[in-house]
């Protein structure tokens, strides 16, 4: 019987065949889905893919690129935004 | 449309320093240019950068090409563009930091540098003296416990 914690069927499982000969069940937690950008829906790149309690081990520096907007619209539409502002 | 020539206010579009305002100081040569803040201004350092990350705005000042950064605050504020832009003076004490006039001055402060560590030399000889005593007066107590 496995934990009861292990039940969850949100858990992701994969068979491992051990060095006895056994095969294992492996449980995992499922990756958050990847940051889109606010505005275009684009993927982001430089926003790491990893739950909350990994990310805070993370440096502020690796969570997201250092530029206004970072993280949040992708460089394309940051530069729309500026762009924009300046024109007005 | 404002192009980019000596003198024009741009933003920058690009980058880490992107939604900053900066000063043209020279013509385009090869898509690029030379930028400033200046730094203590704006932030945006003494760079040279691609005219694709510029965005020119409305604003112009009279400037040569190359101008220090002392000048181009003067300029700045005396056009009254500072107000328009919803920028703060910087206080002359800090602009006057990056001009060539403090760097002269460390270098002779160095100089003196070394004479105090010659000074300081006679204190080092003196000190393994103080050793010495220190070792004398340890088998005393030594003794004492005996």
């Amino acid at each position: 019987m496995v934990r009861r914690m292990l039940r969850s069927r949100s858990l992701k499982r994969s068979q491992k065949k051990v060095p006895g000969g056994r095969t294992v069940t492996h449980f995992r937690r499922e990756k958050p889905s990847i940051a889109k950008c606010a505005k275009c829906g684009k993927d982001l790149k430089g926003v790491p893919r990893l739950r909350v309690s990994d990310l805070r081990k993370l440096p502020k520096t690796k969570k997201r690129p250092e530029r206004p907007y970072g993280g949040n619209l992708c460089s394309k539409c940051m530069r729309e935004v500026f762009r924009e502002k300046v024109r007005k | 449309m404002a192009t980019l020539t000596i003198g024009r206010i741009a933003m920058k579009i690009a980058g880490r320093e992107a939604g900053r305002y900066c000063v043209v100081l020279s013509n385009p040569k090869d898509n690029f240019v030379q930028v400033t803040g200046p730094k203590v201004l704006t932030g945006i350092k003494r760079r040279r950068c691609n005219v694709e990350h510029l965005e020119p705005t409305e604003h112009q000042i009279k400037l040569s090409e190359g101008a220090t950064d002392k000048i181009v605050i003067d300029t700045l504020d005396k056009e009254g563009i500072l107000k328009k832009l919803g920028l703060k003076k910087p206080s002359p004490e800090i602009v006057k930091g990056p001009t060539g006039k403090k760097d002269k001055k460390p270098e002779k402060t160095k100089k003196e540098t070394p004479k105090e560590e010659k000074k300081e030399s006679p204190k080092t000889e003196k000190k393994p003296a103080k050793k010495v005593e220190k070792k004398v007066t340890k088998p005393e107590k030594k003794s004492a416990k005996k």
